[in-house]
């Protein structure tokens, strides 16, 4: 567990999560990455937060790169960088690194980083765009307009139920489905992204609606016994 | 409610979506009369039966057409706007390019 | 014993008679077991009047048992109208009756019943509404004398909320019929939401008699029960009322504090029927209910409803309800059978086996009470029914108890919610429920059917039918029912209206059968019409038992028949919702910029811009004016910033992108050079301005343009929407989220900013007015505008919203040895007003096009086309109407007028105040206003009607009133 004394704090990054006093106030501690601070556990012991993570748990990853690409060319240039995206609109689809790659339309994906190692692929694509050789695909900068959370848990899908009117059923909504809708009548993307055998969902909505939308979120996994958890959580429960 | 669907997202809830009514002609403004292009932008034709009209999935930023009954409310067909408008030909308003 | 009206335990009953809860009526106490209602526990203490009427103010008592009626709707603390009949009683639950002046016992204004004839249908149109302003006098007095309930507006808030479900096959009601569809579909793979208004499953089987012995309806519940629950893809709703059918099979549905909102592929409506009352003279006293409320009573409450009972009925279940009163101990007086010649059943024969007297081809015409109309004591009958009916009583019985049987109606309110009528088949003595349009079924009782055999057949088969619709592998179709026992439907005839009244065909309501006879005679034989004037079935029970009878009195006074008639449109709710229900847990999104805790700490006072928080001013509202004052200093003389952050912001892309920026503003944009920024104006096709800002070229093929902070998503959708049509190569981007803004202005703007700027020389050479670049600023990444909007030297930095409190903490930490000051919306307001800018959807409305606002500089004169392009060469045509004009006013002491204060001349209004502030600055009131196009020349005189009448004077000044020249912003 991250030693309080050692543990960076948000503040001494230029990029900072929307949330970071939101979760210091549930007892945040954090741990760099990316050029910020994720929420790395919240001190109550990892089984408590692993069976958090099984059951209902939100974890925050905006600090964790994510990438957006639009327009007539984009998942042409895409694919030329060598990101496998298949053919099926609102389906993610997993890449050699880990990342995931969605495809929200014919003309839009959504790179979102690997949770739990370095990220070569966010890093060489924002490297290597320019409005002058990607033609026809322009970024979308998706770090600062969505916040990202992954909302995990046997119980997600019937909270998610009292948010949003997309059946999320196990059954019903696969892995690697997309849904682009409305969650708390806040526009949002849900992608659905197991962590081993844990139910998982991706979460990505506007920046400035975070504390609104986590508000939200906390309130509706109420009933579940929900709870804010670390990557640390997530990170493990990946493993297992 | 009603269940809209969607041509890039499937059915919806109708909630998700805006409608900005009927699919119309533009008039060519450079040559309509001043009868014409009031016509164009203040008046509706309100039919009794199948109208294409105009949707917005918000969510996703797309707008696409419905064909709908305005007598039963029933969805008839919806697909992309690319279906029924192409890129131009010749265009330009300005009187002149940059280069 | 608790109570003593108590029966001895039945094997199946609701209550848990280990447990005794006491509970308060009326401030007495009394004791109940466990799982009754109030209305059992009361009726078991030997309390059958529950609340008085709304217009007599009569005693009344349980009638239906299943909570659709009012007569039992009671008043709890801080909750009014509650169905004392489904509600369970609490420890030290506190109840008290309704609608009475006084005590439940010695209601003054009961009294009124004494007037009734005074009081026809449309009493209050007729009655109230003249001399003029009559109403007012009397509508305080009658709604006190007609209210349902008293609120309490101090009650506590209770947590709602709302939830959606999802299934194959939604089934609404959990009876015979409903358990054996579920069970169907759920056969072949459908997952079912299988919804029961009651506290469990089973429906009628849970006190309905059925057959001679009530065993056999018992051991179908326990046989489906155990099969559903047994079921892994049916999930059991209980207490849950399904509210409405609405489109594409969406359900919402209400249990206890949270409505579901059941998606569902296809529906099967087994909503049963509802048993309906006998018309007769005071068939109102408490003791004369439903046959079916005295069934509920002994077999779900273990109540005795009584000591001797009178049975009317005009089918078989009469019978059944005899045979469950003798075995349970009441004395059955006589079953009075309105039928001439009632065929055999089975039913019957056992009834008459057990020497019950039979009294055939009669009617009950009157019931009589003990002092105070408080509860039944005999009942007089007479010969015949409907047209042959007799009023002289030929015989008078003595009893506490009256069972009234009056048929089945079909609970299809649902049903009709989708479209589907009911009609009665005069031949087959039938209702029908049609036309059913798949994926909706109706299964059971709602579908005419009856007696075990069928109910379970019908549910079956609509069952099957559900999981067909949901494109589930089915087996052979199931066999339909075909026909019933004999003698369990009614025969209805026309109603004969007593001659001395209050013979209530409407309870909620008061209406008696000569009050829809007369509403027919004053010429409402439209039954919508009929119903809107005698406002009969609009009380809470909504015509659950009224709409029948009125249908047969209205069908018996025109001579036609029942479906000449008709039945009043059928809306949703289905039952009573309370507002905290329907409002449940509200989503209205909020959004902070990256900067808002900054704000907060500095103390500022939030205002919302639309779904936004923004500073108005840093400081408590009681200093107001101060800080408003201070932050315009700072700025005029110093420096100030501003987060701006909720602008919008616009990517346009591609190689079409200057075409777009032309097609959809009102500027020309194609020579528009890189790194330079451009005013946008934008006109809809009517030619009204609908929204401003700034376009910045970052490269021949992008454009970022800025969008105001209320419009930008309509901005966006349009221009999305243009494009769906021109089919330009272009992509245009919502980056609103995406970036703060921070604008720095004043004098030291630039010394603030420029020890910040790795990468970018701010010299005004470099980087003038109107210049945009890309560069580093504290380093984070940023675009760089050099704007105006408030008059000074200023910068707009829009930087990457996570980075938005780094770079609000670096510049103010860079302006600190130039006292830097955050500055608010307010502040913003009066300093832009002091340059004349305006604000759009302020200073404009929907009508305005750029030359009334003074803005034809910002079209451009040589495009062939843009968006209001016509229509403001039409509106130019044909001559403005009024102009934007700024103002000060001539006394420097007079308080400024308000927006939408009046410009007058002499008796006509020629136009209105839009914006007016109080300017430090200037030292005077400055304001902007539409005028008539003959006043706009600069030393006009104005006349300025203000609140109360206050008339200012005013001026007409040009603009800017600040800076004329424009030399400060380009410093």
């Amino acid at each position: 567990m991250a030693d309080t004394e050692s543990s960076p704090t948000p503040e001494s990054f230029l990029k900072r999560s929307p949330l970071y006093r939101a979760l210091r106030s549930r007892g945040a501690r954090f741990m760099e990455t990316e050029g910020g601070a994720v929420a790395d556990s919240f001190g109550n012991g990892d089984e408590s937060e692993n069976l958090a993570v099984r059951e209902m748990a939100i974890c925050d990853l905006s600090p964790l790169p994510r990438h957006g690409f639009k327009g007539k060319g984009a998942l042409e240039w895409l694919r030329k960088q060598g990101v496998a995206i298949g053919n099926e609109d609102n389906r993610a689809y997993t890449q050699p690194g880990g990342s995931l790659v969605a495809r929200l339309a014919p003309t839009e994906a959504l790179i979102l980083g690997n949770l739990s190692s370095e990220n070569a692929l966010s890093a060489q694509l924002e490297g290597d765009w320019s409005i002058d050789t990607a033609p026809d695909c322009y970024a979308v900068p998706r770090n600062s307009a969505n916040f990202w959370f992954l909302i995990t848990g046997l119980h997600a899908p019937n909270m998610f139920a009292k948010l949003c009117g997309i059946d999320l059923r196990l059954h019903k909504f696969p892995v690697n489905a997309i849904a682009q809708t409305s969650v708390a009548r806040s526009v949002a993307i849900i992608i659905r992204a197991d962590l081993g055998a844990v139910p998982a969902f991706h979460l990505l909505g506007d920046s400035a609606s975070a504390l609104y939308m986590l508000d939200c979120l906390e309130d509706a996994m109420g009933e579940f016994g929900g709870k804010p958890v670390g990557i640390s959580a997530v990170r493990r429960a990946m493993k297992s | 409610m009603k269940i809209m669907l969607c041509p890039l997202n499937g059915p919806r809830n109708i909630s998700e979506f805006v409608c900005r009514g009927d699919v119309v002609d533009r008039p060519d403004p450079t040559a309509c009369s001043d009868e014409a292009w009031a016509d164009y932008v203040f008046m509706q034709d309100n039919v009794a039966g199948i109208v294409r009209e105009w949707w917005y999935h918000v969510a996703t930023a797309y707008w696409f057409i419905a064909e709908r009954n305005t007598v039963t409310d029933e969805i008839v067909r919806t697909y992309p706007a690319s279906e029924i408008f192409h890129p131009p030909v010749d265009h330009g308003t300005d009187s002149g390019g940059r280069s | 014993m608790v109570g003593p009206n108590r029966l001895p335990s039945l094997p199946d009953d609701w209550l848990d008679r280990e447990c005794i809860i006491p509970f308060s009526f009326e401030g007495k106490g009394y004791q109940g077991f466990a799982g009754d209602t109030i209305a059992s526990a009361l009726a078991a203490n030997g309390v059958w009047v529950l609340s008085r009427s709304f217009k007599y103010h009569r005693p009344r008592g349980v009638l239906t048992m299943a909570g659709e009626d009012t007569n039992a709707l009671v008043q709890l603390d801080g909750e009014p109208n509650v169905p004392a009949d489904r509600r369970l009683i609490e420890p030290g639950l506190r109840i008290q009756g309704q609608n009475c002046i006084g005590s439940l016992k010695r209601d003054w204004a009961s009294l009124l019943g004494y007037f009734g004839r005074f009081l026809p249908p449309g009493f209050y149109y007729k009655a109230f509404f003249k001399p003029r302003g009559a109403f007012a006098f009397w509508e305080p007095i009658i709604r006190r004398m007609a209210g349902l309930g008293q609120i309490d507006l101090h009650a506590p808030h209770d947590y709602h909320d709302k939830a959606y479900g999802f299934s194959d096959v939604a089934v609404v009601g959990g009876g015979p019929a409903g358990m054996a569809a579920a069970l169907e579909a759920a056969k072949a793979g459908a997952e079912v939401i299988l919804i029961e208004d009651g506290r469990q499953l089973g429906g009628s089987l849970n006190f309905g008699r059925y057959g001679t012995d009530r065993a056999a309806a018992v051991n179908l519940r326990h046989e489906l029960v155990a099969t559903v629950e047994a079921s892994p893809n049916i999930t059991v709703f209980t207490d849950a009322v399904c509210q409405a059918l609405f489109a594409d099979n969406w359900l919402p549905v209400i249990q206890g504090n949270r409505l579901h909102k059941i998606r569902t592929t296809s529906v099967i409506i087994a909503t049963g029927a509802l048993e309906q009352h006998i018309i007769f003279r005071n068939n109102d006293l408490p003791g004369i209910m439903m046959g079916s409320a005295a069934q509920r009573l002994i077999h779900l409450y273990g109540v005795r409803p009584g000591k001797r009972a009178v049975i009317a009925t005009t089918n078989s279940s009469g019978y059944g309800v005899c045979l469950d009163l003798i075995e349970n101990g009441v004395e059955v007086v006589a079953i009075i059978d309105l039928r001439d010649d009632p065929p055999d059943c089975p039913l019957s024969s056992t009834a008459r086996a057990k020497n019950i007297r039979v009294i055939s081809g009669h009617t009950i015409v009157e019931a009589k009470a003990r002092m105070g109309n408080r509860h039944v004591s005999s009942i007089a009958i007479a010969r015949g029914q409907g047209p042959h009916q007799e009023t002289d009583p030929v015989q008078r019985l003595d009893c506490d108890l009256v069972c009234m049987c009056g048929g089945y109606v079909p609970a299809a309110g649902l049903l009709r919610h989708a479209g589907a009528d009911i009609a009665y088949d005069e031949e087959t003595a039938a209702f029908v429920v049609t036309p059913l349009i798949d994926p909706i079924h109706a299964a059971g009782a709602v579908n005419g059917v009856s007696g075990l055999e069928a109910l379970t057949a019908d549910g079956r088969h609509a069952g099957w039918q559900a999981a067909r619709d949901g494109g589930f592998e089915v087996d052979a179709r199931p066999a339909r029912p075909t026909t019933d026992p004999a003698g369990t439907r009614p025969v209805l005839l026309p109603v004969t209206p007593h001659p001395k009244g209050k013979d209530f065909v409407d309870y909620d309501e008061d209406l008696q059968a000569c009050d829809i006879v007369n509403t027919v005679a004053d010429g409402y034989t439209n039954v919508e019409l009929l119903k809107r004037y005698s406002t009969v079935g609009m009380g809470p029970s909504q015509g659950r038992h009224s709409a029948l009878p009125t249908v047969r009195l209205a069908a018996g006074a025109l001579g036609c028949s029942l479906d000449d008639i008709g039945l009043t449109t059928a809306r949703p709710p289905v039952g009573p919702i309370t507002f905290a229900q329907l409002a449940g847990r509200q989503f209205e999104p909020v959004r902070r910029t990256a900067m808002h805790h900054r704000h907060l700490e500095k103390g500022a006072t939030m205002m919302l811009a639309g779904p936004w928080l923004r500073p108005a001013f840093y400081g408590p509202e009681a200093d107001k004016e101060t800080c408003i004052r201070e932050e315009t200093i700072a700025v005029r003389n110093n420096v100030g910033i501003i987060d701006v952050s909720t602008l919008g912001g616009l990517e346009v892309r591609g190689s079409d992108a200057a075409e777009f920026m032309n097609r959809i503003y009102t500027f020309s944009y194609t020579k528009q050079l890189d790194g330079r920024g451009r005013y946008v104006l934008m006109t809809d096709e009517t030619g009204a301005i609908v929204d401003d800002g700034i376009a910045a070229r970052f490269h021949e093929r992008h454009f970022y343009v800025t969008a105001t902070t209320g419009a930008v998503d309509a901005v966006y959708r349009n221009m999305l929407w243009h494009n769906a049509q021109w089919q330009l190569d272009v992509d245009i981007t919502n980056v609103t989220a995406a970036y703060c803004g921070i604008n720095i202005a004043g004098p030291n703007a630039r010394a603030v900013l420029s020890p910040l700027c790795e990468d970018v020389d701010l010299s005004v050479e470099a980087f003038p007015y109107m210049a945009a670049t890309e560069g580093m600023v504290a380093g984070i990444p940023a675009r760089i505008l050099r704007v105006g909007f408030v008059g000074e030297l200023g910068y707009e930095l829009h930087a990457p919203a996570n980075c938005g409190e780094a770079l609000w903490d670096a510049l103010l930490e860079a302006g600190r040895d130039h006292d830097i000051r955050p500055f608010g919306v307010e502040a913003q307001r009066v300093l832009r007003l002091e340059k004349g800018h305006i604000i759009i959807g302020q200073d404009t409305d929907g009508l305005t096009h750029p030359f009334e606002a003074g803005m034809g500089w910002a079209i451009g004169k040589k495009k062939k086309d843009f968006l209001g392009k016509r229509a403001i060469e039409i509106r130019k045509k044909r001559g403005t109407t009024r102009q934007l004009v700024g103002f000060t006013l001539t006394d420097g002491k007079e308080l400024p007028p308000a927006e939408g204060h009046i410009v007058v001349r002499g008796p006509d209004i020629v136009g209105h105040v839009t914006s007016a502030a109080s300017s430090h600055t200037l030292g005077k009131v400055v304001g902007l206003a539409y005028v008539a196009p003959d006043q706009q020349e600069p030393g006009t005189r104005l006349t300025i009607k203000a609140e109360g009448g206050r008339i200012i004077d005013a001026e007409v000044v040009a603009l800017p009133f600040y800076d004329p020249e424009n030399k400060r912003q380009e410093l």
